[in-house]
């Protein structure tokens, strides 16, 4: 079940999202936001890098025929692994083993990311959607990416394990570029106030100036599409937070390439 | 030694004659270069590898750390006081406990460890893909087994205890096996010099960099601009 491509292959922009802390709604924009992209005419690939939950897979209820072990060890076409979950939308799910490769030795990260280059030359965005928490997988899928989104909710310990992976990536992994997307907020003055909170911490400690990439409110609409094993963007267009993420995704057009750190 | 030693299978006559001469020959000539690498590996007195062995050893298990990205142990060991062994009881008797030492660390050793006789009453143990916490626990064990075990010399029982060096070779470390031997030698030094009968080794560091925010950056997260709680 591969996902078929018949145009020029090229450099995909390739966004990473983490949170630091769980439970902020990070798989779940990942997966609306690579909807929302695809609807702006974006060929986008998701890549489930949270082995422990498999999110994704979940969530598409997808299974893997062919695992990254495979491409290395057979020569196996690597687009094999990606299964397509609609024409412009593909899923590298965790049980390809992507997450699981990450855990070993360096030689077998340089295979797992000229693999994955290899697949994601046939996509315009890559969404790398990460564990939660500062792990090995987490820190190497943000290594690699152009865009390092980080994604929180309004809430102290989300706060304080967004900076702690931010300072991490930064001091150890020499990142510059962050994005800061708000998830869960009340309302743009609060998803504003946190940002700023952040940022001026980030500025002062760590020398570093934070994007704001925007917010998503919090909606029932997001949890009854759960229900319905469906984007919310698909299911609730209109909701409030259907049209924030329908921004982002705009927003993250306009972003591009520019400013890869 | 880490395996005991098993007689060559002889290969059949490819002629299929059941009195092959060329094959016995070749048999006899396959046994001697066997033999004659374990008389170049092998320490005659101990059974464990010999100091040549430990170096082509290790700077083998130092480049499989770089590709797997998992550490490689080192202990360095000397037996303490020996040299009254052997004034007491004679070299015979000395020589008698450095094998039966080595007989009893052997068995608490992994399949995979390479244990090696360094000279004399000192002794250098590989731990192939053993992080430092890992390495510092089998000091310790052959630490505490020496030490509980009394050696039976001529109808008499010897307390002999020893001291240990410890260290290990990150993944990221370009340094040769000769530097790497010189390293934990200073721990080993370190273990002795503190009288002996222990085990010396780096501090144990974090699995990773610590990433705590400072209280400064703590108070700046949160004073006075935190937005109403749900």
């Amino acid at each position: 079940m591969g996902t078929s491509s018949t145009r020029l292959e090229h450099d995909p922009v390739m966004l990473c999202l983490s949170s630091g802390k769980g439970g902020v709604g990070k798989t779940s924009l990942a997966v609306n936001l690579a909807v929302a992209l695809v609807e702006l005419g974006q060929k986008v690939l998701i890549v489930d890098g949270d082995l422990g939950l498999a999110n994704v897979d979940i969530l598409l209820g997808i299974e893997v025929q062919t695992t990254i072990r495979d491409i290395l060890d057979n020569d196996s076409d690597p687009l094999t692994a990606v299964v397509s979950w609609e024409p412009n939308l593909g899923v590298l799910p965790s049980s390809s083993g992507v997450p699981e490769m990450v855990n070993l030795g360096p030689e077998d990260q340089v295979l797992l990311e000229e693999v994955l280059r290899s697949i994601a030359r046939h996509f315009d965005y890559v969404i790398m959607d990460t564990a939660a928490g500062i792990g090995p997988s987490v820190l190497w899928f943000n290594s690699f990416v152009e865009h390092n989104l980080v994604v929180l909710a309004p809430d102290p310990t989300s706060l304080t394990d967004a900076y702690a992976l931010i300072k991490v990536l930064a001091r150890d992994y020499k990142r510059q570029r962050f994005h800061l997307l708000l998830n869960l907020v009340t309302d743009e003055k609060e998803s504003l106030q946190t940002y700023n909170g952040l940022a001026k911490v980030a500025a002062k400690f760590l020398n570093l100036q934070l994007h704001y990439l925007g917010s998503v409110p919090r909606d029932p609409a997001v949890h009854k599409a759960i229900h319905h094993q469906n984007p919310f963007v698909r299911q609730f267009p209109q909701s409030r937070a259907a049209k924030a993420v329908q921004e982002l995704a705009k927003r993250l057009v306009d972003l591009g390439h520019a400013g890869t750190s | 030694m880490t395996e005991t030693q098993v007689p060559l299978a002889s290969t059949p006559c490819p002629a299929g004659l059941d009195d092959c001469p060329v094959q016995a020959e070749n048999d006899h000539l396959q046994h001697e270069c066997h033999r004659l690498l374990k008389q170049l590996q092998i320490d005659p007195l101990t059974n464990w590898y010999n100091v040549s062995y430990l170096f082509s050893a290790l700077e083998q298990e130092m480049e499989r750390s770089r590709r797997t990205g998992i550490a490689t142990g080192l202990i360095m060991i000397d037996l303490d006081h020996f040299k009254q062994i052997n004034d007491t009881f004679g070299h015979e008797a000395g020589n008698q406990v450095l094998g039966w030492v080595c007989r009893l660390w052997r068995e608490k050793l992994r399949r995979i460890d390479i244990a090696c006789r360094y000279g004399g009453e000192e002794f250098a143990v590989i731990l192939p893909s053993t992080r430092l916490g890992h390495s510092i626990r089998t000091a310790e064990r052959l630490r505490a087994i020496v030490e509980s075990s009394p050696v039976p010399i001529g109808g008499q029982s010897i307390h002999i205890t020893a001291s240990f060096g410890v260290d290990v070779c990150s993944p990221l470390e370009q340094i040769t096996a000769n530097e790497f031997v010189q390293r934990a030698d200073q721990f080993l030094l370190q273990a002795k010099s503190l009288g002996r009968n222990q085990v010396a080794h780096p501090a144990r560091k974090p699995s990773r960099e610590p990433t705590e925010i400072s209280s400064a950056e703590r108070a700046m997260l949160f004073v006075g601009r935190w937005p109403k709680m749900e």
